[in-house]
Order: C-alpha cells, then sequence, then structure tokens
C-alpha cells in the first residue's frame, strides 16, 4: 500500500462544514496528499519511516469512522478516581463524582481552529483533514481536582486497517490543578492506525499531572502530535510508560509562555519484537526563568527501535533558563537499535542548558556482581532492566498510583521474560 | 574445603596466575598478602567463578571439581566473594536485593525461603551488629556509599547469606579505625569450624584483629611463601623484595 491518497469527497462523509472549515480540511488533505506519509528522507521522520513502516503493514487504511456501541470496560479498582472513556477516539462515558460539576466542562469535540499556518508534519496535515472526534475538556480557575481523573482510551475489537483521526483539547484555568491518567486498552487484534491530535492549555500557575499508560500489548500504530501551551508559573510533568505497540511517535511541542513555567518529562519503555517508539519533543523557552527537564530511558530487546529527538530552543531574552535532557537506552537484543538526536538552539547568553545520551547492553560488572550472590544471569537482567526502568516509576508521589503502574509494567516484563 | 593445583589463568593473553596451589580445610582461616598487581584479586575472581579466564589446574571446592560451576551456582553452594570494589547498582534497592539473594541460595540450599517479616528482623540485627545505618538498606545497593559503607555492605551479605567459603578481598582497605575492629568482629564472630576464609589483604594491622592460620605471600601469580601470622610480622619489616 504505498500510495495512500485521499479524495476530497471523503471529507463530505464526515459531515457538513461551515466553508471556512471544510477550506480548511480541504487545504490540508492536499498537503497530505502531496507528500503521503512521511519518509525517512523528511528530517523529522528520518528514524522512524512511516511510509515504509505503513507498506509493509497495511493493505488498505480504511477512513470511514466506527459507530461503536457502549463499551464495556475493567474499571481500575486501585484507586478512587474520576473518567472519561474515549471509544476510538470517540467520547463515550463520563463521571466526575468526586469534583464541584460547576468546575470541570466536558463535551465532544471537532475543532476550534481553523487558520494557522501550515504544519510541516504530514500526520497533522491529514488530522487537520479529517478529524472526526475528540473531546474537550476544561477545568475553570481555581479548582483543584480532588482525585485523579482516568482517561479511558478503548480500541474495540472490530478496529480492522481503519486509520482514526481524532483531536482533544485540554484547557486547565488559572491556579487549578489536574491529575491524568490516559490509560490506552486495546481490544483490537488486527491492525489499525490511531492519529490524535492534542492542544493543552495551562493557565498561569496551573498545573498538570499526566501521566500514559497502555493496559496490554496490542497492534496498534499510534501517531501523537500534541502542542502544550504555559503560562506564567504554569508546571506540567509527564510520565510516560507506553509499552507494546507496534508503532509509537510522540511528537511533543512545549511553549513556555511565560516566566517561571516548569515542564517535566519522564519517559521509560520496554519494547521488543519488532516494536518501534520514537519520542520527539520540543521545548521552547520563549521567557526567562523557566526550567524543563526531560528524562527518556528505553529498554529494546529483540528487533525493537527506540528514537528519541529532543530539542531545545532557548530565545534571546528568555534569561535564567534551565534545561536539561537526558536520555538512556539499554540494548538487550543483539538487533535492537537506539537512535537519538539531541538538539540545542540556544540565543540567550546565562543559561544553563545541559544534555546527554547513553546507550549499550548491560552493564557485564553489575550481572557478575548479581550472580555471585546466587541469582542467574536472567534474573539479574531483570533485576537491572527493572531497576533501570523503576527510577523513573518511582517519581510518582501517589503510592496508590506508582504501586498500581509498577504491577502493570512488571506484568507486561514477566509476560516478556517468559517468552525466552 | 578448597584444593587449588597448579592454577594457570590468564586473560586477553596476559598470563596472571602461573601455577598457583592452596589447600584450605574447614574451619581454616589463610590470608594472602602480595604486591599489586601480583594476582590476588585475580584469584578471587576466578574462585567466583568469573568469566572471561582461561583456566588450567584443578580446582575442588568441598571435594568436587568447580569446573563447569557457574557464578550463581557457586553462590548457591557457599562461596562468598566480598569484592575489593563493590559494584555501584543504580535501581536496585538494597534491602530487596538481599531478601532476593537471601531466598535464592536457602531454596537451592533445600531451606525456607523466608518471608519479609523475618527478613526484616534478620538484617535489622546484623545491620546494628555493623553499626550500619538502616536506612542505608533503603538505598540503591551501593550506590554513593561511601567506601567503608560500601565494604561493610559486603559483610552485611556475607553475615546474611551465611556462606562455607570466604573470600574477602582487601575488606580492610579503606576502612578507619572503628569500622575495621567491626568489620574484624564480624569476621571473628562467624568464624567456626565448618566455615574457610580466604583474606586478601595488604596490612598486618588486620591480622591483629583477625588471627590468621596460615599466611602466604603471592607473588607473580604464584605463592612463593608460606607460613605463620609471624610472616606477616616479617613482611611488614622487610617488605616483598626481602622475602625469596
Ligand atoms: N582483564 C584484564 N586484562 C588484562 N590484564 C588484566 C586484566 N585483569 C587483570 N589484569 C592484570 O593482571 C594483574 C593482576 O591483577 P589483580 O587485580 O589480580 O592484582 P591484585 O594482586 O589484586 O592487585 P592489587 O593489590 O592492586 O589489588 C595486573 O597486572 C592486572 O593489570
Ligand atoms: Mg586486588
Amino acid at each position: 500500500m504505498l500510495n495512500f491518497k485521499i479524495h476530497s469527497n471523503e471529507i463530505d462523509k464526515i459531515g457538513n462544514f461551515t466553508k471556512e472549515e471544510k477550506d480548511f480540511r480541504l487545504k490540508n488533505l492536499k498537503y497530505f496528499n502531496d507528500t503521503g506519509f512521511p519518509n525517512k528522507k523528511n528530517e523529522d521522520w528520518k528514524f522512524s519511516d512511516l511510509k515504509e513502516i505503513v507498506s509493509k503493514n497495511f493493505n488498505k487504511l480504511d477512513i470511514k469512522s466506527l459507530k461503536s456501541e457502549k463499551p464495556k470496560i475493567d474499571f481500575i479498582n486501585d484507586f478512587e478516581h474520576n473518567y472519561i472513556v474515549i471509544t476510538n477516539g470517540e467520547l463515550t462515558l463520563s463521571n466526575f463524582k468526586y469534583e464541584e460539576k460547576s468546575k470541570v466542562k466536558l463535551k465532544s469535540f471537532i475543532n476550534d481552529n481553523y487558520s494557522g499556518k501550515k504544519e510541516n508534519n504530514p500526520l497533522v496535515n491529514l488530522n487537520h483533514a479529517l478529524s472526526d472526534k475528540g473531546y474537550f475538556l476544561e477545568v475553570k480557575e481555581n479548582y483543584k481536582f480532588k482525585k485523579i481523573l482516568v482517561i479511558y482510551y478503548l480500541f474495540t475489537e472490530d478496529l480492522n486497517e481503519n486509520i482514526l483521526n481524532s483531536k482533544n483539547k485540554i484547557v486547565i484555568g488559572k491556579n487549578s490543578e489536574i491529575h491524568l491518567l490516559d490509560y490506552l486498552i486495546n481490544v483490537s487484534k488486527k491492525n489499525f492506525f490511531n492519529n490524535v491530535y492534542e492542544d493543552v492549555i495551562l493557565g498561569s500557575s496551573a498545573r498538570l499531572k499526566n501521566i500514559y499508560l497502555q493496559k496490554d500489548k496490542s497492534s496498534g500504530y499510534f501517531h501523537k502530535y500534541s502542542k502544550n501551551r504555559l503560562s506564567a508559573g504554569a508546571n506540567f510533568s509527564s510520565f510516560i510508560f507506553p509499552t507494546g505497540l507496534k508503532f509509537n511517535k510522540l511528537d511533543l511541542e512545549f511553549n513556555l509562555e511565560g516566566e517561571n513555567c516548569e515542564c517535566n518529562l519522564q519517559s521509560a519503555s520496554f519494547l521488543s519484537q519488532q516494536e518501534h517508539q520514537e519520542i520527539k519533543t520540543r521545548i521552547n523557552h520563549f521567557y526567562p526563568n523557566c526550567k524543563s527537564y526531560q528524562k527518556v530511558k528505553n529498554v529494546l530487546n529483540e528487533d525493537s527501535k527506540g528514537v528519541y529527538q529532543g530539542k531545545i530552543f532557548v530565545k534571546d531574552e528568555a534569561q535564567k533558563t534551565d534545561a536539561y535532557q537526558l536520555s538512556k537506552a539499554i540494548l538487550l537484543g543483539e538487533r535492537s537499535e537506539f537512535d537519538s538526536k539531541p538538539e540545542l538552539e540556544i540565543y540567550a547568553d546565562d543559561v544553563k542548558c545541559s544534555h546527554g545520551s547513553t546507550s549499550g547492553s548491560l552493564d557485564k560488572d553489575s550481572i557478575y556482581y548479581l550472580m555471585t550472590r546466587g541469582l542467574t544471569k536472567i534474573e539479574s537482567t531483570k533485576l537491572l532492566v527493572n531497576g533501570f526502568l523503576n527510577e523513573v516509576i518511582d517519581s510518582i508521589k501517589s503510592d496508590s498510583i506508582r504501586n498500581f503502574i509498577k504491577t502493570k509494567l512488571e506484568e507486561q516484563l514477566l509476560n516478556e521474560y517468559k517468552k525466552h | 574445603m578448597l584444593e587449588i593445583k597448579n592454577l594457570n589463568a590468564s586473560i586477553n593473553n596476559k598470563e596472571i596466575l602461573k601455577g598457583l596451589n592452596i589447600s584450605i580445610k574447614p574451619g581454616e582461616l589463610h590470608a594472602i598478602m602480595g604486591p599489586n598487581g601480583s594476582g590476588k584479586s585475580t584469584l578471587a575472581n576466578v574462585l567466583s567463578g568469573k568469566e572471561g579466564y582461561k583456566i588450567s589446574g584443578e580446582l575442588k571446592y568441598q571435594g568436587k571439581s568447580l569446573k563447569e560451576i557457574s557464578i550463581d551456582e557457586r553462590a548457591q553452594k557457599g562461596i562468598f566473594l566480598a569484592f575489593q570494589y563493590p559494584t555501584e547498582i543504580p535501581g536496585v534497592n538494597t534491602s530487596n536485593f538481599l531478601r532476593t539473594s537471601l531466598n535464592k541460595i536457602r531454596k537451592a540450599q533445600g531451606k525456607k525461603e523466608l518471608d519479609a517479616l523475618s527478613f526484616l528482623k534478620i538484617i535489622k540485627e546484623k545491620s546494628n551488629e555493623l553499626g550500619m545505618d538502616e536506612k542505608m538498606l533503603l538505598r540503591q545497593l551501593n550506590v554513593g556509599f561511601s567506601g567503608g559503607e560500601k565494604k561493610k555492605n559486603e559483610i552485611l551479605q556475607m553475615k546474611i547469606l551465611d556462606p562455607s567459603l570466604i573470600i574477602l578481598d582487601e575488606t580492610d582497605s579503606g576502612l578507619d579505625i572503628d569500622a575495621l575492629r567491626i568489620v574484624a568482629d564480624g569476621v571473628n564472630s562467624s568464624r567456626n569450624k565448618q566455615k574457610s576464609f580466604l583474606v586478601i589483604t595488604h596490612y598486618q594491622r588486620l591480622l591483629n584483629f583477625i588471627k590468621p592460620d596460615y599466611v602466604h605471600v603471592l607473588a607473580d601469580g604464584k605463592i612463593v611463601k608460606s607460613g605463620t601470622k609471624e610472616l606477616a610480622i616479617e613482611l611488614e619489616k622487610t617488605g616483598y623484595k626481602g622475602i625469596n
């Protein structure tokens, strides 16, 4: 399936749109059709040749949207939480029983912004052209969520070589705070593509903590572009624990649009078989006295591939910027691969910026040490891998949520080791 | 307990041990002294089963050849090596690790595994004996431990795992006077008729605290002189050049 082109009448099938919206969609459809899925000649995709990946794994990509039944969900019992259920991209259920209803707004959403310059990411163009579902979540000003909000992203069994395009928008009002758990449950057995565009806006001194986790392995091919805007004093932390998607690219942009913002991103992944995952970040320090921190850890088993492209941009007036970036990878598989491309573009002179990247096999001396204490080679490897990844998990403050995540990830790892 | 005959070991085409003989009976404590680079740590590594060496000669533990026995099996059979430079292992909690290790060894020896509570009791008692801050056990294994703390942690493991053949590779180096005494007490209180010790050290001082049955001098890959603790005192005066 090398040439994936979409006819403009597909847009009419999605719905009736105002002229403005329709023009926006047509324009973006043209952008996409001009390039198709990006290949490695595109600098942003040089480690993730999506054209090749799609051609290899899909015979077709169906863009018509599915009408799914009311989903059955295994709700998490480990801790009290509010929830939203998103089924194949569409908002289907919600419950905010722990919160003041007047402080939260939630609705189905397609798009509210038809302007903007041309985006250089063909997947964003595709999303702009075809998005037909999504949600809008707003936390009003001066409100602190009492319990975490779990967003169950459910992917159903009837998915079969579909491509889903959805758009979400999250607005956290001034001085407000929310913790989110993006929890992906995927029961589809067939390959499908999920293409998400997300806008996140944090008002001044707002706080957002976000955890991204998958319940189990699946045959999903995911791309998410997420644009995060932080006003003065806002604080964003994200913990990303992706496991078991066939392909996953997270393209995350953070715009620090006021003083004293802080952006914190940590990720721990264990990939195996032919899984391919890229985390690409761009942190734009536009104002002084902001902090950004990124730590990306990968364990790569078998033929898997991990990619990290992290760019830090510091504008000339963004003095006293403190930006940190580190990626570490352990290669377990002889054919596994890790690529990293850090990039610093700094125009201010009074800044603290550091970056580092290491990758290699497990430390032999550590394995030797553990084995002299009676552990087998596999047990030693397991302990070291868990230790490597746990460092990120351990920085989650809530005990119940941390334990939940730990248990989930350990289950997944155990399944991996059982295979050998 | 341990029978080494004509042991040769080389790594990366460098011959390090060149026909080493030593025999240790149950209950005995042997000290090995010798110049830097003479092969003491190599001997300790080879006994632990470390991979990468080309080995010839005879290596018998409790009457059976150690050839083909892997590192972890040797540990399970009661061989314990306290490292000269204990490895820092990030992300691995010291106490959890110790419990995993102990239960692994107990299981291999046909003993019952310990539950968290009984383990806690043991580790509390032993770490107190060694004057270790219990909080250290919540930290990552050896990470950021001071030199002396690392050595104490090795002795703690020795006490908890209760091995039969104990090899201490310069455990006394880097210890302050009080710590040295505590570690020596730890060793002395572990001594009994069933256990054997091979203590590698540079300092006669340690042997004032831990009384060896035999002292050997290892130079250029073999034992060049053996004697009792008087040999250590003599060495202190003459240095290695004075012997032979
Ligand atoms: N992997 C290796 N490759 C090459 N040479 C090695 C290797 N390991 C050890 N050696 C060499 O073998 C010799 C013996 O080393 P070993 O560590 O056993 O000495 P040692 O007696 O313990 O010394 P020290 O008292 O300084 O601890 C040294 O010359 C050392 O450089
Ligand atoms: Mg040595």
